[in-house]
């Protein structure tokens, strides 16, 4: 349960090369990514294996997946989702993704709104209110993203992240792996910035309406990042949908509180 | 060598704790610290200054673009040239220059250009910035990830603009227009010869190779900090066989020139504190979007150790520590020229932008500079690099041909203040 297997998915000539992370078994559970990608098999994942096969994704950019110039504006990239699937002979998955993820995930549900069985949105970007600013994730030092992405900053991986934050310095003492580091960081947030700057906002809105799927909309009750009034918005223009909101929990839930968040997930699977 | 006398042209009165206050002088610093009475006195006090400069017989002056910021405050430089191309006759025009991805549709640059090149007799040199993180990303709401491209596009379009002499239809990813043809041309043919500013993109290195521009070295670390990056740009013109003409690579220095060494400290600190500790106060989490800079420019500058280029910007140094450090190259007449002329032997250089007025400098200040400059130090490094011609300045009209301002209000004055009829 604990360590997922990984492959190369072909997707064909001049196309993205897509990571593959698999593990456990049941049903499919197509599971996207939030801009952090994914560090580690760790949150949410492990937790999910208990009732399904899931099958993590990562984007251009992130791990070993390549491919970001083939991928000229968003709807390359929501076609690129339903390529994925196809590769993986699966049908009607359920989604389950996370803020960037999560924006990924509805876009892909509303474009073709019958060949998602489930979703499941955690703290999903992709809507706007001037009164409710989503924070800017491209204008703040790591160190400072800190706060708006946990509640509570002294959990593990606000510690990891903040030590990230010791190789920006303005000497040059950095070794090769630290610089390889910053290099891999720099090129997943590329891609999240290729679709999301400078306004996380591309008219997701418009298109809500036409999700199908029964959708729960997951999010931490302290989450700074994109505020929690976001939940009721998409519920309201999505027809099937219910809100699980989780206490003391900032904007990276599956981090911060991954049983709650797991059961919610869990339970909305099995509906 | 020639000189260019460079205005950055920054506010003068951000508040004594400003760095307290607020995280960076630009694109999120509170405009209403800006008072546009005193704005207006500024410009002319700052015009003046140039103005100047091109009297004293400085081979050109030059002007720059940012936004939304207290450092610069020229986000259009082409107002500032066009009013310069008015008020010099000598001087050519340096405008480094309009951040071309940032111009819908890119070809109002080649308009604009033209223009200035038209107005001017033919004194414009072209500048094509990528810009800075902050104004392109930031203030300008550019895409980090795709800015390089587009940059790449805008420029192939307005140069096709320039070249062509029958309308043609641009197909481009981030253009598409059906007719480009741009009224007016430039004087300069083909077009006004190019410079591009940069830091330490190896890229942006290939490109001035590739189409044979300047390559224009532009930051506030001085001339020591320089020598790795600018090493590193002429091995690589070696490597891409390109002869290793001086004149191909501009630097930015920052000069403080007063009577005596003696003198230079008591005079310039405050500006140059103002300048290093306000000015250049940025804020770091803005400085480096993703995409902004290509895997391979990172991983060069790590081999280089030039590190974060954008960070290594000389604050909370002392007077001594600047002047050691190069950042600044303050003195008398002598010391100065010395240390230019290390400066443009070591670093291969044959064109100098002078930031000869720094941070809060007054125009008395300022002006005494610049004389001393012209008449102490610009006649005795002229010689410097003579034995190369230099392929990357304007070809304007001769003097002769160029028009005086004014001059035909004058010619025609005393028929113009009789009653119209007797006019034929």
């Amino acid at each position: 349960m604990n360590s997922p297997r990984s492959r190369i998915l072909d997707l064909g000539k001049n196309r993205p090369s897509i990571e593959i992370l698999e593990a456990g078994e049941g049903p499919p559970l197509l599971f996207l990514h939030s801009a952090g990608g994914i560090y580690a098999w760790e949150g949410i994942l492990p937790l999910l294996t208990r009732n399904f096969h899931v099958y993590a994704p990562l984007l251009p950019g992130f791990g070993q997946s390549t491919g970001l110039d083939r991928l000229e504006d968003q709807f390359d990239l929501f076609l690129l989702g339903f390529d994925i699937i196809e590769a993986l002979g699966i049908e009607r998955p359920y989604i389950v993704g996370e803020s960037f993820g999560g924006w990924m995930a509805a876009e892909m549900a509303a474009l073709r709104p019958r060949e998602i069985s489930r979703l499941a949105l955690a703290a999903p970007v992709g809507l706007w209110r001037d009164e409710a600013p989503v924070a800017d994730i491209f204008g703040k030092t790591i160190g400072e993203l800190v706060p708006y992405l946990f509640y509570n900053q002294t959990c593990m991986a606000a510690m990891r992240m903040n030590m990230v934050t010791m190789l920006f310095s303005e000497e040059d003492d950095r070794s090769q792996e630290q610089v390889e580091i910053l290099i891999a960081m720099s090129r997943g947030f590329q891609t999240v910035a290729k679709f999301l700057f400078p306004i996380p906002e591309n008219g997701l809105e418009r298109r809500l309406w036409r999700i199908k799927a029964p959708t729960l909309i997951v999010w931490g009750e302290q989450d700074r990042l994109i505020s929690p009034t976001y939940a009721e918005i998409f519920s309201e223009k999505i027809a099937q949908s219910e809100v699980v909101k989780i206490p003391d929990t900032g904007h990276l839930i599956g981090l911060e509180s991954p049983e709650p968040y797991a059961e919610a997930i869990l339970r909305w699977g099995d509906g | 060598m020639k000189f260019n006398w460079f205005h950055l042209m920054p506010y003068r009165w951000l508040p004594d704790n400003f760095r307290e206050l607020y995280h960076g002088v630009w694109v999120d610093l509170p405009n209403s610290l800006y008072d546009p009475q005193r704005g207006h006195q500024l410009y002319h006090e700052y015009l003046d200054m140039i103005e100047y400069a091109d009297q004293l017989g400085f081979d050109s002056i030059g002007v720059n673009e940012h936004h939304q910021n207290g450092y610069g405050l020229m986000p259009s430089p082409n107002l500032m040239a066009a009013a310069l191309a008015r008020r010099t006759t000598k001087a050519m025009i340096l405008v480094l220059g309009n951040s071309i991805a940032l111009y819908n549709p890119p070809t109002r640059v080649a308009e604009e250009f033209a223009m200035l090149d038209v107005i001017s007799g033919g004194r414009l040199i072209a500048g094509f910035p990528v810009g800075t993180p902050m104004d392109v990303n930031y203030c300008y709401g550019q895409n980090p990830a795709t800015i390089r491209e587009k940059y790449r596009e805008a420029h192939d379009l307005i140069i096709k603009a320039w070249r062509e002499r029958e309308p043609f239809a641009w197909n481009g990813k981030y253009t598409k227009l059906r007719y480009v043809n741009i009224w007016p041309q430039p004087i300069q043919k083909p077009h006004p010869p190019i410079w591009i500013p940069g830091l330490s993109s190896i890229e942006t290195w290939d490109f001035c190779a590739a189409n044979s521009y300047n390559y224009s070295y532009l930051s506030f670390s001085g001339y020591k900090k320089a020598q790795k990056m600018l090493d590193g740009y002429w091995e690589r013109m070696a490597t891409l066989g390109k002869e290793p003409n001086p004149y191909s690579c501009a630097f930015a220095q920052q000069v403080c020139l007063s009577d005596t060494d003696a003198e230079c400290e008591e005079a310039w600190w405050p500006h140059v504190d103002y300048f290093f500790n306000r000015c250049l106060h940025l804020y770091p989490g803005m400085t480096a979007p993703p995409g902004y800079t290509s895997e391979a420019s990172i991983r060069a500058a790590t081999v280089a150790q030039a590190g974060n280029t954008s960070m290594n910007l000389g604050t909370n140094k002392s007077w001594k520590e600047l002047v050691e450090g190069g950042y600044i190259i303050a003195g008398g007449p002598e010391t100065v020229r010395q240390q230019l002329e290390e400066l443009a032997r070591s670093l291969r250089c044959g064109h100098l932008c002078l930031a000869l007025h720094i941070g809060s400098a007054p125009i008395e200040l300022t002006n005494r500079s610049t004389y001393i400059f012209a008449t102490e130090v610009m006649p005795l490094l002229r010689p410097v690099w003579s034995e190369w011609e230099d392929h990357w300045w304007p070809k304007a009209l001769p003097e002769t041909d160029r028009a005086v301002p004014g001059d035909r209000n004058q010619a025609v004055k005393t028929r113009a203040e009789r009653p119209l009829e007797v006019i034929k």
